[in-house]
């Protein structure tokens, strides 16, 4: 199953990037690349993960490098964010807490995708009973809080970064799966799909070939948008001391370990959270853009506006 | 294990300030019908998880129940042992026998007299279901009453420390047979204290309600409501705005500033609790004293001590504190990587990771657990920090499931309390794996010892041999911190962490 899912989302990237030329419609970068605020939020991405991937380079001093004789100072030349509790400097910290929590959004996130996806087309064009016991299995999953979902997988295994990255990646699950199941049951009825079953296309390859592709648009907004909630869902469960375990850094741990200094280092914990701010904004912006693009009703306005 | 960590509060510090409450005049004589009597607030760190004093183990648990149960003898403020329940004692010549005789006028909450039989059961539950305290029994024969107010407790041994066995906290506590045969002691404590349960709203707060039959006299305040803030933070704006009148969980980086301060009382002072390393002895490399002896020069005490108590704590590397009558002088280890690099290349280590068990129940186990692993990378160890609940702390502990832990002992009085039950190695503790026919030797003559100078002589050569070997590798004595509005008054605060407020006042 995850197989066919990973051709199926490369393949997807072709029919909509080259057939909507060929529709005489606007291509969807292009579309993209008017749309300033997602440019930006590209241009933000692109930063963020620039500074994870070189985070051993471009980190000033060691990450769980203490000095206690240096602790609780405030933004310096020297440390450009301050120091925490430990000495331990501010910066060098939220650069390599980046890295863990990109590994973490993307991997869960990967997870998500490849298992709830299949899933939702599955129980989308097979319909019938195993659409009723796949959906009602993901709605148990539903009705469990996102967060005291995770909270119960984390304490069954040990924290870490790999239980994280479970746990976040389940409960994304069933978002994924309803997302495609819902798109799948609007696309199985169009005519091309029909007729290519008329024709005694086998079901692999319809999925693959003709639903996949189409219902490519509200996936990848939802991957976007998905993102945007692992890195919440990741600092929550490190405030928690659930997620990464210290001394690793993570965003979530270092606002933990601030709120015991709000009134003496205000550095500590403005730092981290301007970081989740900043990295949750982006993935949300560029959603957002995604799906103006991607949904074909929002499009229609935005090529209408391109013409005008 | 045995003697739990009564919890841990955190947080220590060493300047002797001692009783420089408000000066104001207090009025001792008991006369509660008088003065215009108020209700105190008292703002503790965790709830309590539940009211039996025999059962529970939890910091938070005996801080209310200090003021709902007496115990036959109690420490008074330089933990010299008083009388409470018990008016005198005897011990005969052979030091086989003691005699307590009991007070005639005391009741329990519920109106039912105090009698020698409540003595005996009391002990006799602890002894027969070998409850958490048992060990403080160890050396008892047998407790027998008398008559109504008499209790003979015979030893096999002489036990020079069994008034502060039987009176050092209120695990020792007089319980009544018919509020623990009916089950209600865990959420309905019946005791004999100053002050009696009146409310006990799970999540929200305790209410005591001050009884005016106690021997003592009636408390000057007419109840205590324990309310529990765990965020030190938060329960520091609850003082500062006047939310609450007392309490001990403040921020040990705002201690400088408040010892200065006009607004609020706060008193910080030494402690006979301690926090230590332990590492699992019966696992590689552990199993080499020199490796221990290595991660002890490794650590920088310094570090820790100004990280988790802003300097307030006080270093030392044996357990008993400086001014216990029971100190040794030791110094041992230095900050010393080099000396513990040799040590290491001399045991064949090198390198590898390790488990750190620390708990987020007590954050300065994770906070020290940063700077440790941090000490400990460049010698070659790749340290993993869990931080599990306590009562997950304390399993994993008991079934060896760690390379290396800290903890803290709390509540010690007798040089017993700090090394026996730890270091022995039959000790109920003893949960590293220790072992050493010369300090079981040492510990267990310092049992029977009477003279006190020999016995402190027995317990500082075991503490040294204990230290030398790595057993424990100590850390530090914290303090005690604890701060009240100024209406408070006639409140001191103790170094066994103990919370008595049953002389304390309140003007409103």
């Amino acid at each position: 199953m995850k197989q066919t899912s990973e051709t199926g989302g490369e393949a997807s990237q072709d029919p909509s990037g080259s057939a909507s030329p060929a529709s005489g419609r606007v291509a969807a970068w292009k579309l993209l690349a008017a749309h300033p605020v997602t440019l930006f939020s590209i241009f933000v991405l692109t930063c963020i993960v620039v500074v994870a991937l070189a985070a051993p380079w471009i980190a000033p001093y060691g990450v769980n490098q203490t000095d206690v004789s240096r602790a609780l100072q405030p933004p310096s030349a020297a440390h450009w964010m301050g120091t925490d509790d430990l000495g331990r400097d501010v910066m060098s910290r939220i650069i390599a807490a980046t890295g863990t929590s990109m590994q973490i959004a993307v991997a869960s996130v990967v997870f998500a995708f490849m298992v709830g996806v299949p899933i939702g087309i599955l129980a989308g064009y097979v319909g019938g009973l195993v659409d009723a016991v796949l959906m009602r299995v993901v709605d148990v999953m539903f009705a469990f809080p996102v967060l005291l979902l995770a909270l119960a997988i984390v304490a069954i295994l040990t924290p870490g970064q790999l239980t994280t990255m479970i746990a976040i990646g389940v409960v994304f699950t069933p978002i994924f799966a309803r997302v495609a199941r819902a798109s799948t049951l609007s696309v199985r009825v169009e005519p091309f799909v029909q007729v290519s079953r008329t024709m005694g296309t086998p079901g692999w390859w319809i999925l693959l070939r003709h639903i996949l592709p189409n219902i490519t648009g509200p996936i990848v907004v939802q991957t976007s948008l998905s993102l945007a909630f692992a890195i919440l869902s990741e600092a929550a469960l490190s405030f928690l001391g659930l997620g990464i375990q210290p001394p690793y850094p993570s965003w979530g741990g270092m606002l933990f370990d601030a709120q015991g200094f709000m009134s003496q280092a205000w550095w500590m914990s403005v730092f981290p959270g301007a970081a989740i701010f900043i990295a949750v904004l982006a993935f949300n912006l560029l959603g957002d853009g995604l799906r103006d693009v991607l949904d074909p009703k929002q499009r229609t306005l935005a090529e209408l506006r391109r013409k005008r | 294990m045995t003697k739990v960590p009564k919890s841990a509060v955190a947080s220590l510090a060493l300047l002797s300030l001692a009783a420089c409450s408000t000066g104001e005049s207090v009025d001792l004589d008991g006369s509660a019908d008088e003065v215009d009597s108020a209700v105190l607030r008292a703002a503790i760190g965790g709830e309590p998880d539940q009211l039996d004093p025999h059962r529970t183990s939890a910091y938070f648990s005996f801080q209310v129940l200090e003021n709902i149960f007496d115990t036959l003898v109690e420490p008074d403020e330089n933990l010299e042992m008083q009388p409470a329940l018990a008016e005198s004692w005897e011990l005969s010549d052979d030091q086989l026998t003691w005699t307590f005789h009991l007070r005639d006028d005391v009741s329990f909450h519920d109106g039912s007299d105090f009698m020698s039989d409540d003595v005996v059961y009391s002990y006799e539950r602890i002894i027969n279901e070998e409850l958490a305290n048992a060990w403080r029994f160890d050396a008892v024969e047998s407790v027998e009453a008398l008559d109504d107010y008499t209790v003979e407790i015979t030893v096999s041994a002489p036990t020079p420390n069994l008034l502060s066995n039987l009176g050092g906290f209120k695990g020792m506590a007089i319980v009544s047979e018919e509020n623990v045969e009916s089950g209600d002691i865990s959420s309905n404590p019946v005791g004999t204290g100053p002050f009696l349960l009146s409310s006990y709203t799970s999540g929200d707060q305790i209410a005591l309600e001050a009884n005016p039959d106690h021997w003592s006299g009636s408390p000057e305040l007419a109840g205590v409501e324990f309310s529990f803030i765990s965020e030190p933070s938060t329960a520091m704006a609850a003082l500062t705005s006047g939310e609450v009148d007392w309490t001990d969980n403040i921020p040990p980086q705002q201690v400088e500033d408040l010892v200065d301060s006009d607004s609020l009382e706060v008193e910080v002072i030494p402690s006979n609790d301690y926090w230590y390393l332990a590492m699992n002895i019966n696992e590689e490399p552990w199993d080499d004293a020199r490796v221990r002896q290595a991660i002890a020069y490794a650590v920088d005490r310094e570090a820790i001590i100004q990280a988790v108590s802003y300097g307030t704590a006080q270093e030392n590397q044996l357990a008993v504190p400086e001014e216990s009558i029971w100190y040794t002088e030791y110094d041992q280890y230095a900050n010393d990587p080099d000396e513990a690099e040799r040590l290491l290349d001399e045991a064949g280590f090198s390198g590898g990771s390790i488990e750190f068990l620390a708990t987020n129940e007590y954050p300065e186990t994770v906070t020290a657990a940063q700077i440790i692993a941090d000490n400990l990378e460049p010698l070659g160890f790749d340290v993993s920090i869990s931080q599990p609940d306590f009562s997950t702390w304390l399993d994993e502990q008991n079934s060896g499931n760690f390379d290396m832990l800290m903890m803290g002992w709390l509540g010690n009085i007798d040089p017993d309390d700090f090394y026996y039950a730890q270091h022995h190695s039959d000790g109920g503790s003893n949960a590293q794996g220790y072992v050493n026919d010369d300090v079981d030797a040492l510990l267990e003559a310092g049992r029977t010892e009477t003279d006190e100078s020999n016995r402190a002589d027995l317990y500082s050569e075991a503490a040294q041999i204990i230290a030398d070997e790595a057993s424990y590798v100590y850390l530090y004595n914290p303090a005690v911190i604890q701060g009240w509005v100024p209406e408070v008054g006639a409140y001191q605060v103790r170094s066994d962490a103990a919370i008595r407020f049953r002389d304390t006042t309140l003007e409103e």
